[in-house]
């Protein structure tokens, strides 16, 4: 029988994929079904929290570098 | 050419283990974290000296002279300057013809930016490179620094206050802030006032201001050192009659044409602006030059109080060589060849060095390739008196030998080289001793024979000390050498003057201020260094990998995944086979010493790690340099600095040390003396391959600061086309990959796959202790044989190298000079 | 043409027939069109036929102009239909619509009662209104609703200046409802994207999009209220732009008679002021000035600062008034312009006094330090993704870079045959704003399940012929639909297509 489910279609690199998938690890309330490399199916409400999380994870592994040219330092 | 073995960064990695501990204190290859450099290492270094350094760089902050006015924001625009607008410097007014003026001066942090464009740039740049350092030197505009140090070296090299006061000036686009003018007029009064000068092998503290000389006599500390009845007075020295070597055929040359640096065009020199600062000072100097001088004489041991408590109160010494007339020291027959040139900028660098005449102690910074070894040489050449020489590594030592062989008519048997297999003295009264900082420094007991060598270092005086690759030594080796080794004058070399501690600062006090350092671009531009693209190579990490590598939190498995990444051995193989093609020779750089092994014996390349032998060493080196079949050669850490192949053309790095400017910089280096520089349209090639998304981006950025502020851009390289077409391909299959990743993860388990980082350099053996340790670790994987079936069968590159001994005729000819000096003992 | 003739003419070119009728009853608009909107085959083509008693054929016109330049009257003919100038039927002929045709000769030839170019006052004139002081008033106006715009309201300009609160609260919404920018958290206004676009814009097109998101907040408001109120509220679409194009055959420094004015077009007289278009003195409100932002509306040439060169003469005021206080020379104006210096290790420095440009700086560069006629900044990974947030694109801000590179940039780059900007550093800034793309979210249905993969493939492929179709994995039997109903539709359809089988 076919079936409907209402969700996000998310694309995006293996990579980011990845970080999706460990983030969704801690608790299991972001995935619905994992599509293929790039692809996955994430519940509507959880979206926005998923980008912040996204970008909090993607500044640890890729933290901006400072350029002091401006600080108060001589 | 034959290769130059010199010296090596023997900087990092080790000391966190505790390895640099008390017994291993600065003996040979004994290589210091950057760390490090803070540990007491030898029990007879009081840590307060540290502190009294500390507390005389402290002191002199631009903060102290900020005026105090209370400023609001001037504009709406001002809100984006920092809190209230303090860096909205709008208020300062223009002068009328700003226009014509280059610089900009910042009141609150001393940062002045010069427009490259503007008629008097040049002669800008010339004066700016001696009062401030260089922060970034890219096209447009440039950004330097004043700082206390930069300002201690301006007055070194003979500026009055008053002049930097009045050139700034005149250079500036708006009035010169207050702020600068005290900033410079505190600095550099208490900078320039005293000065340490031996005469006949005595001390003597000497000022131009009897006052300050009375302030010290009257000092508690210093006053009861004088050696009474000892107060002379004598003129300053004037710079008339001084010419260095090599600047120019014509010996009577003018000390004022030396800071052009156009003297291959005398016609030219006639024409030279009069607003250059230092003709204008050099004609104060001709009218002031009979001002007298004041000094005390002090006896050597006191020596280092005195030094201490001149910090202490504010009036660091200066040490300078008035070798003209050193009558007591004999003098050394040495010159430069005839045929031997050198260039504009060396040249300008040591008229810093010489400029009034004396010889002044301070650090020279010119990139890999540009010829510091020819700076030193000249500068000995112009003293001509006994010099000693300190390497890094016993191979470098010899190579400086060499070079002064090569460049100086100095007679073969003046010039003698100290190490573990070779301890000769020079026959006559003066000479040249080329030694390295292990030997020198080396704590515990000797053997007789280099006791006996030690006792004839440090019981005489030397006119000259040169220390090769500064930035690598610790402070305190610096100072245990200055402790036990006397000379008059001191000249630091190094590419790069760059720690990504703070320590660099030391050395400023310890050897003395950075003279001058060079702009790579221009070097560059004038085909003096090998133009290099730059670029940055991202792969993305296999899924598989990078699913490891946010599991887990083991930070040594996580590099390694980083680097082992099975996209980026990928993307080195086709770049590899790419340049090959092209006829490039490549350096691969692998910090991580396991990657290195892995990914060479996958891409069937010979490697050299801290672990390979010398005969190996020497057979991969010359086979690399001769064989046209061998185009790539790997090279762990060892190869950063020092090791001379201008054949590569090409460099490809796929681990490096973290964040390390200096590394990035060293490396670059590696190719700037290419052989074939000066080719038309000849490029040089660096690529930096990073994992994307890891943190090896973040280090990546780090690491490029310094050479984008020189002015090199880094291309992002997304995709690298027909990659994935490339036959033969690495890891090609998902299994293939999967496998890598296992046998990572198995050796993580195994703890064999530590982060295996090399410290010693190409040519110096390395301690039993360690070898001994690296054996248990790892070296049964350096053969190939316990590693997975897929490697098992590839042979080792280095051991088909191996089959077919060939030597360099270098080495051939080194053995045998060895040979002749052992004999001639 | 300049840029806004283009959104202009596409705002034009929607009109039905029946406004371009009332628009060309005015003889002022109808020149102002023909004047502004034209190409000038079309203008020849317009006088040419303009007192031919009867319809001219196509074909007499083809003898006219030249083979080769049959696409240009293509064009020309194209345009004239699409404003109504031309009778738009199938006919082989070319002739003026009837009120085209009596405005311009009425515009030509003077005469009748129509006012239509403004009735000058006969009150007299303050001496102190003078074309110099009309500039620094519209200046102003139109400099606040720019700071409104990069969010940079509400700050002093310095000792002396009262301040600003920006533009008036009408401006402020219209631009919100124009989504030139948006509220941000609980006060908070930020540039979009479209704000970015119209920052870049010369001042001439700024103006127009500004009195375009009028015309169109007024139709909005006559659809809601219905045209009576809007009316009387002098919000009549077509009528304002028949101001507009009166208020551009205006005179600059003259003054005009509000009461010859109707009242609908009284009404509209204190949005234009706040827009800074007209001066109304405080003394006396049954005069009106146009000011230059009004008069050059339909001239090509802009004689006043757009943001790009214009920044320059703003700059200009500034800093002369600054330089007399302080004694220096005046002059940066040769510094002013085109002065943006991007170096490749991506700082970058500016020779730019203007506040009104620093701001706009600030929305992509970490800015450092600023001197009088110079700002330093540095473009990083964080100041360029915080531009991205706000919708501006790595495309406007490169080509924001290149149109105001300092001549150096544009003598090092021809002499090196270089790009202007540094490639390195360009690349990275687009790199930077891919780093912002990285996850593509589309909400819909995920169809799985599927009874055999006849049943997968005709749903799934009805889907897509609808273009609804997001993702599909055939092996899997699986599609993602971003909207539903049309196949859900589709398949109760089908199911019942097969029971009836």
């Amino acid at each position: 029988m076919v079936r409907a489910i209402k969700g996000t279609l998310v694309e995006c690199d293996p990579s980011i994929k990845s970080i999706i998938i460990n983030i969704d690890k801690e608790k299991n309330d972001y995935i619905i079904e994992d599509l293929d490399d790039s692809h996955l199916l994430i519940k509507d409400v959880m979206v926005a929290q998923l980008k912040a999380k996204l970008e909090e994870r993607l500044k640890e592994t890729v933290p901006f570098v400072e350029d002091d040219s401006g600080s108060d330092k001589q | 050419m034959a290769p130059k073995r010199k010296a090596s960064a023997n900087l990092t990695g080790t000391a966190k283990s505790g390895r640099a501990s008390a017994s291993s204190t600065p003996g040979p290859s004994t290589p210091r974290d950057i760390d490090s450099d803070d540990e007491p290492n030898s029990p007879e270094e009081p840590a307060e000296n540290e502190q009294d350094i500390q507390k005389a760089v402290d002191r002199f902050t631009l903060a102290a002279y900020q005026d105090k006015v209370k400023r609001g924001p001037i504009d709406s625009a001002s809100r984006y300057f920092g809190d209230n607008g303090k860096r909205d410097f709008s208020y300062l007014p223009l002068k009328p013809d700003y226009k014509s003026r280059p610089i900009w001066i910042d009141p609150l942090r001393g940062r002045i930016i010069l427009e490259n464009f503007n008629p008097l740039a040049e002669q800008a740049k010339d004066f700016l490179i001696t009062i401030a350092e260089p922060q970034s030197r890219p096209t447009f505009l440039h950004e330097y620094s004043l700082t206390p140090h930069s300002l201690y070296a301006a007055v070194s090299v003979g500026l009055l206050p008053q002049d930097i006061v009045n050139t700034l000036d005149r250079f500036s686009k708006t009035p010169l802030p207050q702020s600068i003018v005290g900033f410079i007029r505190s600095c550099a009064s208490s900078y320039g006032k005293v000065k340490l000068v031996i005469k006949d092998t005595k001390y003597f503290v000497e000022s131009n201001d009897p006052e300050v000389l009375q302030k010290l006599l009257k000092d508690p500390i210093i006053g009861p050192c004088r050696v009474q009845g000892t107060e002379t007075v004598t003129n300053a020295p004037s710079m008339g009659g001084l010419v260095i070597p090599g600047t120019s055929n014509a010996a009577g040359v003018k000390q004022a044409q030396l800071q052009q640096g156009e003297h291959q065009h005398p016609e030219t020199t006639e024409k030279t602006q009069p607003e250059n600062p230092f003709d204008a000072l050099r004609e104060d100097d001709d009218d002031d030059n009979q001002e007298a001088v004041h000094a005390f004489e002090i006896p050597d041991t006191s020596v280092e109080t005195v030094q201490k408590r001149c910090l202490e109160i504010q009036f660091p010494m200066l040490e300078e060589y008035d070798f003209r007339n050193d009558d007591r020291n004999a003098n050394l027959e040495i010159d430069l060849r005839p045929a031997t040139q050198i260039r504009s900028y060396q040249e300008k660098s040591l008229s810093k060095m010489f400029g009034n005449g004396r010889a002044k102690s301070g650090i020279i910074v010119l990139p890999c390739g540009a010829g510091k070894t020819l700076v030193g040489i000249t500068a000995a050449c112009t003293i001509k008196k006994g010099c000693i020489v300190l390497c890094t590594s016993t191979m470098s030592a010899h190579q400086w030998r060499q070079e002064f062989l090569k460049w100086s008519n100095i007679r073969p048997e003046d010039i003698a080289v100290f190490t573990a297999d070779s301890k000769s003295k020079f026959p006559g009264n003066t000479g040249i001793i080329v030694t390295t900082y292990p030997m020198v420094t080396q704590s515990g007991k000797r053997a007789y024979d280099s006791q006996r060598m030690m006792d004839f270092l440090t019981g005489r005086e030397w006119g000259l000390m040169l220390l090769d690759e500064v930035h690598v030594v610790p402070a305190q080796i610096f100072r245990k050498v200055s402790h036990s080794i006397k000379s008059h004058a001191k000249l630091g070399l190094t590419a790069t003057l760059l720690r990504e501690d703070d320590k660099i600062q030391d050395l400023n006090f310890l050897i003395g201020p950075k003279l001058f350092e060079a702009n790579w671009m221009e070097l560059s531009e004038q085909g003096h260094i090998a133009k290099v693209q730059c670029a940055e190579v991202w792969c993305p990490m296999t899924t598989e990998f990078y699913d490891e590598y946010l599991r887990t939190q083991d930070r040594g498995l996580k590099s390694n995944l980083y680097v082992m990444n099975p996209r980026k051995i990928q993307a080195c193989q086709f770049l590899i086979d790419y340049h090959e093609r092209r006829g490039d020779k490549i350096i691969v750089f692998s910090d991580n010493v396991y990657a290195l092994q892995a990914v060479a014996l996958a891409l069937n390349k010979s490697y050299i790690c801290g672990a390979t032998g010398n005969t190996e060493r020497m057979q991969i080196l010359d086979n690399f340099m001769h064989n046209p079949a061998i185009r790539t050669v790997f090279l762990s850490k060892i190869g950063d600095t020092s090791l001379d192949l201008p054949e590569a053309t090409c460099l490809i790095q796929i681990s490096s040390h973290y964040g390390s400017r200096r590394q990035e910089a060293q490396r670059l280096g590696r190719i700037l003396r290419a052989k074939r520089r000066s080719d038309e349209g000849f490029n040089a090639f660096f690529y930096s391959l990073v994992s994307k998304d890891t943190l090896e981006m973040y280090y990546s950025t780090k690491r490029q600061a310094f050479l984008v502020d020189q002015g090199y851009s880094f291309k992002v390289i997304t995709q690298l086309a027909g990659m994935e077409q490339m036959e033969g391909l690495a890891y090609n299959t998902p299994r293939e990959r999967r496998e890598l990743l296992q046998k990572l993860l198995v050796d993580a388990e195994k703890k064999q796959a530590e982060l295996t980082e090399d410290t010693d350099d190409l040519f110096y053996t390395t301690s039993k202790k360690r070898r001994v340790r690296r054996t248990a670790g790892t070296l049964g994987e350096l053969s190939g044989g316990q590693d997975m079936a897929y490697i098992e069968q590839k042979k080792s590159m280095n051991k088909t190298l191996k089959k077919k001994p060939q030597q360099n005729v270098f080495f051939k000819k080194m053995a045998r000079e060895k040979q002749r000096l052992k004999d001639q003992r | 043409m300049s840029a806004n003739a283009s959104s202009l003419s596409e705002y034009l070119e929607q009109l039905p027939g029946t406004t371009f009728r009332r628009l060309y009853q005015q003889p002022s608009t109808t020149f102002a069109i023909f004047r502004r909107m034209l190409p000038n085959l079309a203008k020849t083509i317009v006088m040419a036929i303009l007192y031919m008693p009867g319809p001219f054929l196509l074909t007499d016109l083809e003898i006219w102009i030249k083979a080769s330049a049959k696409r240009e009257k293509d064009q020309a003919i194209s345009i004239l239909r699409s404003l109504h100038i031309v009778q738009r039927d199938a006919s082989p002929t070319i002739s003026l619509t009837p009120n085209f045709r009596n405005s311009l000769r009425l515009a030509l030839e003077g005469g009748g009662d129509h006012n239509s170019f403004g009735v000058t006052s006969t009150h007299p004139v303050p001496s102190d209104i003078d074309v110099n002081f009309l500039d620094r008033y519209a200046q102003k106006k139109w400099d606040d609703i720019l700071h409104f715009v990069v969010n940079s309201v509400g700050f002093s300009n310095g000792p002396g200046d009262r301040g600003s609160n920006g533009p008036k609260q009408s401006v402020k919404d219209l631009m919100i409802r124009g989504h030139l920018v948006e509220r941000r958290g609980a006060s908070g206004i930020n540039i979009t994207q479209a704000g970015f676009t119209f920052l870049l814009q010369e001042a001439n097109a700024q103006v127009w999009t500004l009195l375009l998101l009028w015309l169109e907040s007024a139709d909005a408001v006559a659809s809601a209220k219905g045209a009576e109120e809007a009316l009387r509220e002098g919000l009549d679409s077509v009528d304002m732009l028949s101001f507009f194009f009166l208020l551009a055959s205006l005179e600059l420094g003259r003054a005009y008679d509000t009461d010859a004015l109707t009242e609908a077009r009284r009404n509209m007289l204190p949005n234009l002021v706040d827009f800074g278009l007209v001066y109304v003195p405080p003394a006396n409100a049954r005069q009106f000035f146009p000011t230059r932002l009004a008069t050059t509306l339909t001239s090509s040439e802009t004689t006043l600062r757009s943001v790009s060169a214009g920044f320059a003469a703003a700059g200009n005021l500034n800093s002369s008034a600054a330089d007399n206080a302080s004694g220096a020379g005046a002059g940066e104006s040769s510094q002013d312009k085109s002065a943006i210096i991007l170096e490749t290790n991506f700082r970058m420095y500016a020779y730019v006094n203007s506040p009104l440009q620093i701001a706009v700086l600030a929305l992509f560069a970490d800015l450092k330090y600023r001197f009088r006629g110079l700002v330093s900044g540095v473009l990083t990974r964080n100041s360029i993704r915080r531009a991205v947030d706000m919708g501006i694109t790595s495309d406007q801000i490169v080509s924001y870079l290149a149109t105001h590179a300092h001549e150096q940039m544009h003598r090092v780059a021809a002499s090196a045959q270089k790009p202007v900007l540094p490639p390195v550093v360009v690349d990275q800034i687009r790199l930077w704003q891919l780093d912002t793309e990285r996850m593509l979210a589309t909400s819909g249905f995920l169809f799985k399940d599927f009874d055999d993969y006849k049943e997968y493939n005709e749903i799934c492929n009805f889907a897509d012929d609808i273009g609804v179709v997001a993702w599909r994995n055939d092996r899997k039997g699986m599609f993602f639909a971003s909207k539903v109903d049309q196949i859900k539709d589709f398949m109760r359809t089908r199911k019942k297509a097969n029971e009836s089988k």
